[in-house]
């Protein structure tokens, strides 16, 4: 069974992201970048289904500039087979990635796609769903455990006050949570041998695509600063402030 | 007069003066993090401004009353403690950071501003204040000074020592002095601003320092490598260290790793065990860097030095690898550890470890014993394990006896009895395993001229 991973490269989680100066977007000169946190969960489920002997390829996939191959022979390293990366140096909006992942699976033909829920840079959680819609696969979202068999796929998903189980047949898009499991370190003599993986690079347009701008960032800007708290002198003090300046009491 | 009748006296002198003389404030700052001595001082005193410390310790010597300078009481070596009804005298409220400027990337801040703050601060800058220690949530620029304190980036950055452009400070006479003035250069003879750094609170108090700001680190990266011998992670240093920046190169022993995974309940970073690991933070300007410690690994696994590695891929991850390294003083102190923090040139390590590891061997069979430190600044920390079967008595009876044969060793390799941590009242009477009886006499001509009356901490550093 072949599995497809599509990957981001994104703002590493714990770096404090700043705007740039002419409000355009957010800085990402010399800030550390990481695979979006959900990717590398996605990417471990593949290596622990192929450990398991229920799949047979790992196939990653990754859409972005030189830089981004990094990140794949990160993913290579945790156990992908091979790779494709996609070139582009502009970042896409979701239909546009969910256009070029549907053309890579016209060539592929994997059996599941399994991939984030979403990117911690954007937030949208639109991909994986609009890629079920083109490719006219069932989709199963926010997968907190998946079981494997040849010809479909048991997929949990945790939600308000219970659990959530869908079974869906195979080929099939399935998005990553956070509890699906706990992604491994990277082994260096396995970052090693990634490097001999095969890394193929396309482009857009040799995916035989055309990608239309639906959306143009207008601004970004930083969230408004809190003001800092002050100390008041006694009770007194304090019912005061709260009934004259918040004006929250009467 | 009792000292309790002396604080009567100076509290009448100075009435401005903040004095509390709770048994709550008493026992809360009468000690430091050593906790090893019944804390009993006779009173706290919180001063404001150099001006009014220097007024304090000029009437204190009129008094004779002894004071304990004492910063944020992080101390590992008792230096801070009060044992003998002294006055305990707090920088805490002397705090403020002011006067930063951008060409000199120097800031200027009071005695008591709390370590981590100045980072803080320095970040604001887009600069970087470098000494960080697991405890700088509470340790305060003046005690990092009075220690020379070192911490995790030491490799890389130096000591606290590399930071002060300048110091004021009131001496035991109450006189105040400007040291280094803020000066780059300045070859106008003996450089008075050396001897108070790392001297303990035993000269005079610090009350407001110069601080130089450096320029952060750019993106770093975190390798933990399962090493195959003590003599393999010399090796490995010796390569990583000549082609790449390090941050911190740091190691533990596989004891140290069980201790850890087992009391904190995580995972072994490795499917196999090894005699030690090394975790290396390396800075990467370029992607090239990068690869090039990737090659380093390979070499290193190509003469059998490592037997597997792993690299972190994000900052959580780094965190995490980290996590390994810095539990290790905290898991094993259930243990009730023997503590030592030693060191010699790095090249010496391996030599001490096994002169050390046979003399444990032979006077405490029964001890488990776990190593790990700083070993790219040639600083191990040594900690003895009590066996479960032996009374706390008799065992705090052996490690006195063993500490003479250990501190032993260290001099005849040429080291230091304490790498970081400072003499206080704790290696107090081992002084003479660190340094000569020549030394030793300076140490107290240099003490007498600040102090003539020995006011300033009493009994720690020297007799
Ligand atoms: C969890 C933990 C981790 C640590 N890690 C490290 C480490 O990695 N590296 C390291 O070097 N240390 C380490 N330490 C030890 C300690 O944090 C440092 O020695 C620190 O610099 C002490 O600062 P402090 O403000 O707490 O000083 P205190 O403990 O209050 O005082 C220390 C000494 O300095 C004197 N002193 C304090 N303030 C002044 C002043 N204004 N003027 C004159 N004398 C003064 C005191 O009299 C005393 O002798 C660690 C401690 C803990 C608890």
């Amino acid at each position: 069974m072949k599995v497809l991973v599509p990957i981001k490269r994104v703002i590493d989680a714990y770096v404090k992201v700043r705007v740039k100066s002419d409000q355009s977007g957010v800085e990402t000169q010399n800030v550390k970048m990481s695979m979006n946190p959900f990717d590398e969960i996605a990417v471990e489920e593949a290596v622990r289904l192929k450990e398991a002997g229920k799949v047979s390829e790992i196939l990653i996939v990754s859409i972005g500039d030189k830089s981004t191959q990094e990140t794949i022979r990160t993913a290579l390293a945790l156990g992908g087979d091979r790779a494709i990366h996609v070139q582009s140096d502009d970042a896409l909006e979701p239909l546009s990635v969910a256009k070029c992942l549907q053309a890579v699976i016209k060539n592929e033909n994997p059996h599941l796609i399994l991939m984030g829920k979403q990117a911690i840079d954007d937030d949208c959680n639109q991909t994986g769903q609009m890629l079920a819609a083109l490719c006219d696969l069932p989709q199963a979202t926010f997968a907190s455990n998946i079981e494997l068999n040849d010809s479909e796929a048991t997929v949990t998903s945790e939600v308000d006050g219970g659990l959530l189980t869908v079974k869906v047949s195979l080929p099939a898009v399935v998005t990553t949570d956070l509890r699906l499991n706990e992604p491994r370190y990277v082994s260096l003599p396995n970052i090693m041998k990634a490097k001999r993986k095969p890394l193929e690079e396309v482009t857009i347009e040799s995916l035989g695509v055309t990608l239309k701008q639906h959306q143009k960032v207008l601004k970004v800007t930083e969230p408004p600063k809190r003001e800092a708290g002050i100390k008041v002198d006694g009770v007194d003090a304090l019912l005061d402030k709260l009934r004259n300046e918040a004006k929250v009491i009467g | 007069m009792q000292n309790i009748d002396k604080v009567q006296a100076l509290a009448q002198r100075l009435p401005e003066l903040e004095i509390r003389t709770s048994q709550e404030y008493c026992q809360q700052y009468g000690k430091d993090w050593l906790r090893l001595y019944e804390p009993n001082p006779c009173a706290v005193a919180f001063v404001r401004s150099t001006q009014e410390c220097a007024e304090l310790v000029r009437v204190a010597r009129e008094l004779a009353l002894p004071l304990v300078p004492s910063g944020g009481r992080t101390g590992l070596s008792g230096g801070a403690t009060a044992l003998h009804q002294e006055l305990v005298v707090s920088c805490e409220k002397l705090n403020q950071i002011r006067d930063y400027n951008e060409i000199d990337e120097v800031v200027t801040c009071a005695a008591g501003t709390i370590t981590a703050n100045l980072q803080a601060f320095a970040r604001e800058q887009g600069l970087f204040f470098p000494i960080s220690l697991a405890s700088d949530g509470s340790s305060q620029i003046g005690g990092n000074i009075a220690t020379n304190a070192g911490g995790i980036r030491v490799l890389r950055y130096g000591l606290t020592r590399q930071y002060v452009a300048g110091l004021t400070v009131v001496t035991g006479t109450g006189e105040i002095v400007q040291l280094g003035r803020g000066l780059v250069k300045n070859a106008c003879g003996y450089d008075l601003r050396q001897l108070f750094i790392g001297s303990e609170g035993t000269l005079g108090f610090i009350t407001e320092a110069q601080i130089k700001l450096t320029r952060p680190p750019s993106a770093t990266s975190v390798l933990l490598l399962a090493v195959n011998s003590i003599d393999a992670v010399m090796q490995t240093f010796c390569r990583y260290k000549k082609r790449l920046s390090l941050i911190a190169f740091e190691y533990f022993c596989d004891l140290a790793l069980a201790k850890v995974t087992e009391d904190k309940q995580i995972k072994a970073p490795f499917e196999a065990a090894s005699p030690y690991y090394v975790l290396i933070e390396f800075e990467h300007g370029s992607e090239s860097d990068f690869e090039l410690a990737l090659s380093l690994f390979e070499e290193s696994m190509d003469v059998g030095e490592v037997q597997d590695g792993i690299v972190s891929q994000s900052e959580q991850q780094a965190n995490e690898l980290w996590f390994y390294r810095e539990s290790i003083s905290e898991v094993l102190a259930s243990y009730h550890p023997y503590k030592n923090d030693i060191a010699v040139k790095p090249s010496l390590v391996p030599e001490l470890m096994q002169q050390l590891n046979l003399v444990i061997a032979e006077h405490y069979p029964l001890s488990e014993v776990v190593w790990f430190g700083h070993i790219g600044d040639g600083n191990c920390h040594l900690n003895i394990l009590k066996p479960q079967t032996m009374s706390a008595n008799e065992f705090k009876q052996n490690c006195d006896k063993a500490s003479h044969l250990i501190f032993a060793q260290v001099q005849k390799l040429g080291g230091s009895i304490s790498a970081e941590h400072g003499i206080g009242l704790l290696k107090r009477n081992y002084l003479q395993y660190g340094r000569t009886s020549y030394e030793i006499d300076c140490f107290g001509d240099i003490k007498r001229l600040f102090d003539p009356d020995n006011i300033l901490n009493p009994g720690k550093l020297i007799g």
